[in-house]
Parts: structure tokens; sequence; C-alpha cells
């Protein structure tokens, strides 16, 4: 090996006396020297934001009540909607005159900072009856001369936090503020310091990496080491070097590394500069920021492999860079390509939920696409059409009775997850030929649908309100009919007008405004108050009950960020985390008989008042993680973000046993095998898995399925349904255990879609092509998977079910650029050793 | 007698490209055969484009031969066991500017599996046989090109070779640097080394090696010892014979012929063949083959028989150079 080492050494030290790599070098120092000054502190998350402000309409709804409200004088709601500046008071007034009122984010925000400074408008008895969380409580008990300014203000916020319920987005308790060189940056994170070290890690250094390693220093190194196989082929010094008793290929091989030895020498100090002043700092020691080095060298080796083909080839440094950025430009342009189908083809089909009725299956899409399988052409037919350009959110489709499936659209809905404005539910009945027809109008901001007996249960982010479900489907004739005269838009005008017309019983709709906020359901002191139509108004557009659907909490229990619920199959109740708070509440025997009863009687009556909390616990851990919820008819299993899994029995929430999720992967849906005492799991690198307590030991098993993308439950067939590879749905019998305590899955039916032509043009041409090229700009993914220690993550906490999973392609562009590396050396060793020179 | 340690039969190199004027074919070397032995110093000799180059190309392996066979000590060409014992200087040497001479060397060293302590003891007495040894740590983008050539004939003797090729090694050299690289070409000779020696300089060629080959159009034309070759063709006797202008001229000075005279009566038809006569001036030009003293005294003795006077005399022997000329001048268009 000696010669070759020689020939890599002297690689080196040709690299060394190169003006361009000193160039390089004082640049890179330049630039860590640039950035050395950075610093962070954390502090408590004080200031309000615009974005902090989660729902819009619901605030200016609550607001606007607290300040004209009599009932509200007093309490949290009104002291603190009394503080805003005459202007938004008086913006506030018209919203409730039932004026279309726009008020800017900011400027609420502004005004409650301000709010901050001068706490005159706190009266603990106003507060008594606010949710207020754990650490409002503790800021509340500390003595006033013990109490730092920053923590005064976090207590002030959280006090509006708590006046304000189900307005704000969850942020961490500290917030990150950057400095440079001493000076704060006049931006301040709302997020705090583990999600600060996730940003840095999962999108900071990668885009780093991208630009500085994978654009700038590849390209000056393609510059700088060009030249070096012209040079070589030189007669004066290829001749000799031949001459010399070694060999051809690993002469090459040697000339190779020692021009990779160029950008490893530049890389080197960009990355350990970068992980020193990362450490130093900003406190985050994450050795995995030298992975940087191997993919940085390893990238900047395919494209040398071409330079030096073209050197090989042609004898020209000037050509070989020539030849290599046209190369370069090719690679990025099929990568746009392969970017775009991902984007407009591939994802808008992915399957985002499932439901079934009987043999039917519909699917919610991440396009925003309701589907129904027919099987007569083999397709998915569109039942609500995808509108990649509006972002439509589906609420995830449930089957309501037989051939019955509940949904609903919320328009615009990745940029209104609340769903400001009006929000229809929609019917498809087979009867309808699955066609979906308007039904009844959901509470404002409705995001999941469950059902619990006979009664169809909206969840949005201010509580659960039900309906029964026969009222529902009664109402598909009425809308139905609405929509013949009008358009879909206009028509929900035309109900909301309607809404508001029938609210002809003001006290009653008081009572339930109450109900769901913060009276008891049926507080007979309520009613009393007289209040005007538009305060029902005013609740519904906050997310407060409607006509239909009607409050069925316990006044215990109110919702706050992050909330998941999930139903008990066999059983009249549910299971809701919310905050870190876990608990079953059962509706008792309220459904049954009650189905041609008034509709908003029964529910008020016999299934709100049914209502009862069985079992309350407080997980441990950070509340402000999202949680996955499933429920068996014995056990809840509970999945929270980079916490164990919790196998807790239902009756009592008490926890039997934990374990770290399958695979130590994030948990992304979960569903319970009908009463076996099973799980399945769907985790965040697309692999689903089946979960089950052995004693107090929680297994898994991992199911031979990836790129899964939903998975579900169907009770009637006892079947595991898995969708797969986009729209490829599974439906699998899982045999629980075996003496060797494992599971047997048996495909029992297939959905394999034919291909729409765009998907086809994906497979056939984009996805071969993609192969065939390699795909460099994708190794940014495997610098965010190496640094990170994650191969996926979730983009979009606001809401669990709606968020988007961002899988990194790990694997895909080392592959195709090891295999496209091992061609070019492999013809480039060829050549070199077949030719004469 | 020992085995050669260059042998090459009838080894042919065909050189084909394709370009837009069609398909090219270029033979460089037609069955050339040669053997160099142990301890000699043996001159390939060529004008521009005879093969020689490609020649060695060959025996070194950067170039596949086409045809025919070699071998280097016994070994095939192109083997890293015969290139193990070879050591070569190019015809033009590059060598990387960051460089200095003795880190040259010891790169060139660690490519012959050289170890560290070989390489610095080798290196120190390579510097001071090539002259070298007080700028061996300059680097080499400020030396002359004989400084260069010098370096490279160090490091084409850094792992002791018992073979040195040396292409063109005073190319491009001012008449002191020819002197100083042909003083290390002796003294290697004189040590023993076997050394085939690539040049066009006749001169260089003739002082140095013991045996050359004389390359044309890819084909050997002549090969043999420097003095066998120097001397190819038998010496020739050339004689002037003076004119006389008038008859008194004539008669003071008998045997001057006032016109060419017939010299197949002088020397007999069949010798006359072989005689080139021409006109000098004031005399007649004779050169005559003589093989011997005995055929010189003949030619002599007839001229003094026919009553011719003799004005000049001198016995011509053929240069190297006169050799080459006669044997390449036909493929450059020269006149022998």
């Amino acid at each position: 090996m000696r010669p070759y080492l020689a020939v890599i050494a002297d690689s080196f030290h040709s690299a060394l006396a190169s003006r361009i790599l000193w160039i390089a070098f004082l640049a890179i120092w330049l630039f860590l020297a640039a950035l050395a000054p950075i610093g962070y502190h954390e502090d408590y998350t004080t200031t309000f934001r615009w974005f902090d402000l989660d729902n819009g309409t619901q605030l200016k709804a609550m607001l606007a009540r607290g300040l004209v409200d009599p009932k509200e004088a007093d309490t949290a709601l009104g002291r603190i909607a009394r503080t805003f500046p005459a202007e938004i008071k008086r913006q506030l007034r018209q919203v409730a005159e039932g004026d279309d009122v726009r008020i800017d984010k900011s400027a609420l925000a502004d005004s409650l900072n301000e709010a901050m400074d001068d706490e005159s408008w706190y009266d603990p008895d106003a507060w008594r009856s606010t949710v207020r969380l754990r650490e409002l409580r503790e800021l509340d008990e500390l003595p006033e001369d013990q109490i730092s300014t920053s923590q005064r203000r976090r207590r002030a916020r959280l006090r509006i936090e708590a006046a304000l319920p189900g307005v704000f987005a969850a942020q961490a308790a500290r917030s990150i503020t950057l400095s440079y060189a001493g000076f704060d940056f006049p931006a301040v994170f709302s997020i705090g310091k583990d999600q600060f070290v996730a940003l840095v890690n999962q999108i900071v250094v990668p885009v780093l990496m991208n630009w500085l390693l994978g654009f700038a220093l590849i390209f000056l190194g393609i510059l700088v080491t060009a030249s070096i196989v012209p040079e070589m082929l030189q007669p004066g010094s290829l001749h000799l070097l031949l001459s010399k008793p070694i060999s051809r290929t690993l002469l090459l091989l040697s000339k190779f590394l020692g021009g990779c030895a160029f950008v490893f020498l530049c890389v080197c100090q960009l990355v350990i500069g970068l992980w020193l002043i990362a450490g130093f700092r900003l406190d985050i020691w994450n050795a995995r920021i030298l992975w940087c080095i191997p993919v940085a060298v390893f990238l900047f080796a395919v494209f040398f492999s071409v330079s030096m083909f073209a050197g090989l080839r042609w004898r020209s440094a000037i050509l070989s860079i020539g030849i290599t950025c046209m190369f370069g430009a090719f690679v990025m342009v099929i990568g746009f390509i392969g970017g775009y189908f991902d984007t407009l083809v591939r994802g808008p089909d992915r399957v985002s939920q499932l439901a079934f009725s009987d043999d039917q299956v519909v699917i919610s899409t991440q396009g925003g696409g309701l589907k129904r399988y027919d099987p007569a052409t083999n397709r998915w037919r569109e039942l609500l059409e995808t509108e990649g350009h509006r972002r439509d959110l589906i609420v995830p489709p449930i089957q309501i009775a037989d051939g019955a499936i509940a949904s609903a659209r919320i328009r615009n809905g990745r940029f209104n997850l609340y769903g400001s404005g009006s929000l229809d539910l929609l019917v498809l009945d087979v009867a309808n030929d699955w066609e979906p027809k308007p039904s009844l109008r959901l509470p404002i901001g409705t995001r999941r649908l469950f059902k619990i007996d006979d009664r169809l249960v909206a969840l949005n982010n201010t509580g659960l309100m039900a309906t029964p479900i026969k009222a529902a489907r009664d109402a598909i004739d009425f809308a139905s009919d609405s929509e013949d005269s009008d358009s879909e838009d206009s028509d929900s005008e035309d109900k909301e007008s309607q809404d508001s017309d029938s609210s002809v019983d003001a006290s009653t709709d008081a009572d339930r405004a109450s109900a769901g906020e913060e009276q008891p359901a049926g507080d007979a002191a309520s009613s009393s108050i007289g209040v005007t139509a538009w305060i029902s108004d005013l609740l519904r557009m906050q997310g407060g009950p409607t006509e239909d659907f009607q409050p069925i909490l316990p006044k215990q229990v109110t919702l706050t960020e992050p909330v998941r619920v999930t139903t008990v199959p066999g059983r009249s109740s549910l299971v809701i985390y919310t905050r870190g708070r876990l608990a079953h509440i059962s509706f008792g025997q309220a459904a049954a008989g009650d189905g041609d009863l008034d509709s908003a009687t029964v529910v008020r009556s016999s299934f709100a008042d049914g209502g009862r909390v069985v079992a309350d616990v407080m997980l441990p851990g950070d509340d402000s993680r999202q949680a996955v919820l499933a429920a068996s008819d014995q056990v809840v299993l509970v999945a929270r973000e980079d916490q164990p899994v919790r196998w807790i029995e239902l009756s009592g929430l008490e926890t039997v046993a934990e374990a770290e999720p399958p695979e130590s992967q994030q948990v992304l849906s979960m569903t319970a095998l009908g009463s076996t005492g099973q799980f399945a799991m769907l985790t965040i690198d697309g692999r689903c898995h089946v979960g089950w307590c052995d004693g107090d030991t929680l297994k898994y098993q991992t199911l031979p399925w990836s790129d899964v993308a939903a998975i579900d439950f169907q009770e009637q067939t006892g079947q595991l349904v898995i969708a797969h590879h986009i729209d490829q749905v599974d439906f699998v019998t899982v045999d629980s255990g075996n003496s060797g305590g494992t599971v047997a899955t048996k495909v029992v039916r297939t959905i394999r879609p034919t291909l729409t032509s765009w998907r086809s043009v994906d497979r056939y041409l984009i996805t071969p092509l993609r192969m065939l090229t390699p795909q460099t700009g994708e190794l940014s993914d495997t610098v965010s998977a190496l640094v990170s220690g994650k191969s996926s993550f979730v983009l979009g906490q606001a809401d669990a079910d709606q968020q988007e999973v961002i899988r990194l392609k790990i694997a895909r562009p080392v592959l195709s650029c090891s295999v496209f590396l091992v061609v070019m050396l492999t013809l480039s060793c060829m050549y070199f050793s077949s030719r004469d020179f | 007698m020992p085995s050669p340690i260059v042998d090459v039969d009838q080894l042919r190199k065909t050189y084909r490209s394709l370009s837009l004027s069609g398909r090219r074919t270029v033979e460089a070397v037609r069955g050339v055969s040669l053997q160099a032995r142990a301890g000699e110093v043996f001159g390939l000799l060529g004008p521009n484009g005879a093969g020689k180059t490609t020649l060695i190309k060959m025996l070194l392996g950067v170039v596949k031969p086409s045809g025919g066979s070699a071998s280097l000590f016994g070994q095939p060409i192109g083997s890293v066991a015969a290139r193990t014992r070879v050591g070569y200087l190019p015809e033009s040497l590059r060598v990387d500017r960051h460089h200095t001479a003795r880190s040259a060397l010891r790169y060139y060293g660690r490519m012959s599996r050289m170890n560290g302590s070989q390489i610095r003891a080798r290196s120190e007495e390579l510097l001071r046989l090539v002259g070298l040894l007080g700028r061996d740590r300059e680097s080499v983008r400020r030396f002359s090109k004989g400084m260069y050539q010098r370096l490279g004939l160090a490091q084409a003797l850094m792992h002791d070779p018992d073979l040195l090729v040396l292409d063109e090694p005073t190319d491009g050299l001012d008449p002191v640097g020819r002197n100083e690289v042909r003083k290390v070409i002796e003294q290697l000779r004189d040590a023993g080394k076997t050394i085939f020696l690539n040049s066009h300089i006749l001169q260089e060629v003739e002082m140095v090696c013991t045996r050359v080959a004389i390359l044309a159009e890819g084909q050997i034309r002549a090969i043999g010892p420097i003095g066998e070759l120097a001397h190819g063709e038998d010496p020739r006797v050339v004689v002037e014979i003076p004119i006389a202008k008038t008859v008194d001229d004539r008669d003071s000075a008998p045997g001057s012929p006032a016109s060419e005279p017939s010299w197949s009566e002088v020397f007999g038809a069949e010798k006359s063949d072989t005689i080139h006569s021409k006109r000098l001036g004031a005399a007649f030009q004779l050169t005559i083959p003589a093989a011997d003293q005995n055929e010189i005294n003949w030619i002599v003795d007839q001229l003094r028989q026919a009553n011719h006077s003799i004005s000049r005399l001198q016995v011509h022997r053929e240069t190297l150079e006169e050799t080459f000329i006669r044997l390449v001048g036909d493929s450059k268009g020269l006149v022998s």
C-alpha cells in the first residue's frame, strides 16, 4: 500500500499548496468568526405574538362577549376585555352587534402585551373559576417579594390565557432569545430549548450543510481538483508514474482519494467549527453534526467522479469543470421534477384516514380529497374533489350507521385549522350512491367526529358536542334542497343566517352557552339573565354549541391543547387527553331509545347530564407534548412524543406497563384490535406494529408492511386495515399469539388501484429516472436524519390530527449516489487501465 | 553468453483512431527485435517519429504492444516484477510544483516501494551524485531545465535499478548541462549499470553507447557495436589527379592528362564500375573502394603505371552520422 499512500499523501500536499485552498480556509475562518458571537438565553414565554392567537374568530367573539355581556362584567373574561384600547373595544362592540369586523391579530397581541405591564385587571376571585394550569397555580402561590419580573409577566400571560381558554396555541413555558455579541435579536423564538435543539438539528444544520457544503464547497472543490487528472496525464508525469511498479487502477483511485482530501480539509474545519460554536455558544453538544463530514465528502466524491472521468477522456480541466456543472444542473432538474411529483402527484393521493361501511372503503387523502373505492373500475372515485391549491382539510370520515359515513370539509383548512366560517356535516349514504350531502351545521372549528352509541360527537377546540345520528341523516334532504338553489358557500351563509334566525329562544341559547363555557349544564341561574340573540351568535362564533350540537362534557373537564379523544368500543364512553390530563368519561345508558325524542332535549337531558368522569389522572412528563390515544374495552394506550408508551387500565386509569415506543419511533396513530387485547400502532417511520401486554411488560411485533400511511380496525370483520404505498390498502387478520408470543397476519383482501395517468408517469418515468440519477439533493435528508438522530419528523404541531409527517429519505440518496459513484469509478478505472497514453 | 536484460522479438504497435476524415491507422513500431545485455549502454537512434519512444513505452508497460513479445529480466514487459527493476527518466520530466528535490525523491522512492530509511540514505547519495545537494530543499519551481533533468536522473536511480531507461536525457539542455548529464551516465556505465538510451544526438550516443540500434519508420535499420556501425562500409580511397591545361603543362608535369582518361583502361572494366569520378577544379577526383592496404597499393600502382600523377590521396572511413544519414535518409528524404 505504500505507493498508494504516497499518492494520497502527495495529493494532500498538493492541496495544501493550492492558493484556492487557503482562500477557502480564510473564507471558512471568517464565516466561523462571524458566527462565533451568536448566543442565546432562555426565559419565560411572556410576550404574545400574532401567531400565538390560534383562533382569531373565537378570540374576537369571546372578547366581544366579555365586553358587552353584563354577566361577564366581573369575570376574568370581562376584566381582560376591558383592558383593550378604545379603538379595539369599539371594533369588538361592532363584532358583538353582528358586524363583520376584521381586527388585526398583531393589534390584539400588542394590547394583550400592554395589559401584562399593569395587572390592575387581575382579581383572584374572578380567576378562581377559570381553569388554571399547574404552572399558573405554582406562580400564584409565590410570594410577591420572591417573584421576578419575568415570572410576573409569565404569570400575567398565564392569567390571560386562563381567561381566554382555547384561543392560544400551546407554547412551551420557556422561550429562546438569540443574541449576537451580547445584543439580543429583536425576534424571540416562541419555542423551548428542546424544540430549539430540534430546530437546529433538523432544519438549520441541514440547510447550512446543503448550501455551504452541498453547494459552495462542492463547487469550489471541483474548481480546484478538476486539474488533478489532466495534470497527471501530462506525458512527463504520467509515463513516470506508469513506469513505477504500481497498479493503474489503484493509482487512479489513490488520485481520486487524494482529490477528496481537499474537500475533506475544508469540510473538517467548517463542520468542527460549527460543532464547537453550537456547543460552546448554544449548549448544543451534538456530536452527530460531525456526520456532515463524511456525507459532504461523499457528496463531493459523486461530483468528482464525473470530473475525473471527463478529465481522463478529454484531458482538460476546463472541460471537466464544465461537464461536472452540467451534470450538477441535470441532477438538480431531476430532483426538482421529482420533488414536484412528490408534492403534486404522490402526496395528495396519500391516504390520510380510512372509513368503512360493509365492503365499502372511503378514504380521506392528504390532498384534501374524499374518495371511495370502486371495484368495477379498480380506481378511487372522487367524492370530494382534491383541490390542491386550496389545501382543504377533510375531517376524518367515520361510519355513523350501516351504509352511512360522515365527514366534513374545512375550506382552506391548511390555513384555517380551526375552521373559521361555516362548516357543514357531510353525510355519504348508500341510498345517495355515496354522494356527499350537506347535513347539519357543525360547531365552528370541528376537526374530529366520533360515534358514541347513536350520537354523532363533534370535537372542536372548545369541547365535545353531540347530536343524534338520526337528526344528522334526516337533515340531508333539507340541506340538499338548499344546495340545489345556490352554491355551496352561499348556502353556508344562508344556513348561518338561518341559525341566527332560529335562535329565538334567547334564554335557552344563553343557557346552552353557559353550559359550554363555564357553567354546568342546566344551571337554572343562568337562564334568568336576559341576554339578546347575538350573544348566542357570539358563542357559536367561538366554537360553542349550536342548535343541533349540544355540549356533553362534564363541567370539570375543559379542553386545553394538546387534546386527543378516543371512543371506547362497546361502551358509551370516551377517553380524553387534555394537556397532560387523562380522563375516562362515561355516558351511561343515556343513548338507549331516545332517538324519537326532540334532539336537543335528548342530548341535554340524557346524554350531557349522563357524562360523568369515571377516572381522571395526570400523566407525568411534559404536558405540552402531543399525544396519541387508543382504547379497547379494557385498556387505554397512550403514546406521547418522546415519552414511553403507557398501557393503562381503563376503569381506574392506572398504568399497568410502559415501554419505549416500537423501535423508539414516534407513534402517529393507534387502534385497538377489537377486544383481543392487542393494539396496532403506526410509527413515524411508516411501519406498523402490533403491541400487547404480557404481564407487566409491553411487547411489540413489527408487521411486514412499509410506507404505511394509515391504519384502522374494521369492527364488522375484525380486520386490521393497512393503507400503504400511497393508496394501496390491505385487509389483514391478526391472529393473537402462539406459544412464542408472536402474532400471525394473513392478508384477506387487497386494493391495488389502477394508476391515474400522472401516477403512471411518476412510476414508469420519473421514479426510474430518479433511481438512475444520483439524488445528491436528497443527501440533505440524510444529513438531517444523521444530525437529528430521527428518520422522520412531524410538521404542524398545532393539531395532531392534521400534522404532516416528513419521512426523510436516507437510504435512497445514499444508495443511488453509491451506485453512481461505483459505476463512474469503474468506468474511469477501465478506461485508464486499457488506454495507451 | 548471459541472457539479455532487454529482449525484444518482433514487437509491433499500431495506433488506430477515428476522426472526421475516417479511420486512421499508424504503424509506429513494425516488428522490432533487439537485445540489450547486462552492463551494456544500448543506444536507440532514430529520427523523430521513428518509434523510439513508443518502443520504450512498450518496454515500460505504458503502452500495450499490438504484436510480438518482449521481456525485461525474463519477465513480460508491463509486469510489476519487470518494472520494479527499471529506473526511467522520461523525455520531459514534470515534477509537481509543490515538491522540493528531496520531497520528490521521497515521493518517487515510496512509489518504488522503498522505506523511509532507505529513501533518506539514497537521497543523500543521489543528490550528491547529480549535484543538487545544496539545493535539495528548494522548490522545484526555481529549477532550471538542467536541474530538472538531474533530479529526473536521481529519481530514476532512487531504487538502484538494474536497468536504466533514459529517454532523451540531454534534450533541451545547453552544452554545459549536456556535459553534466553525460558525465553522470558515464559514471553509471562505469559502475556497470545497464542503460537503455534513447536519443537523436549522435555525438552523445557515440560517446557513451557500446551498442546501437538505428530505428526508422518503426523498423530497425541497423544494430551492432558502435564501431561496426560507424564504419559499416569499406574504406574508400580518394585520389586527386591534376589536369594539364596546356601541352607545356603536360610536358612540365608528365602524368597530367588534358582530358578525363578511360579508367577502365587503368583499373580494368570490373573495378572501374565501382569508381566515382568527378572533376574538381584543376584535378579529377576519384573515389575508389578499397578493402585493405593491398588494394590501396594496387590502386596507386595502377595509376602510376598509367603515368598519372597523384596530387592527393586520402583514405576515408564512414562516420556514425554518415551511416545514420545513409540508413534513414531515404525515409526522411535525405541524400546519402
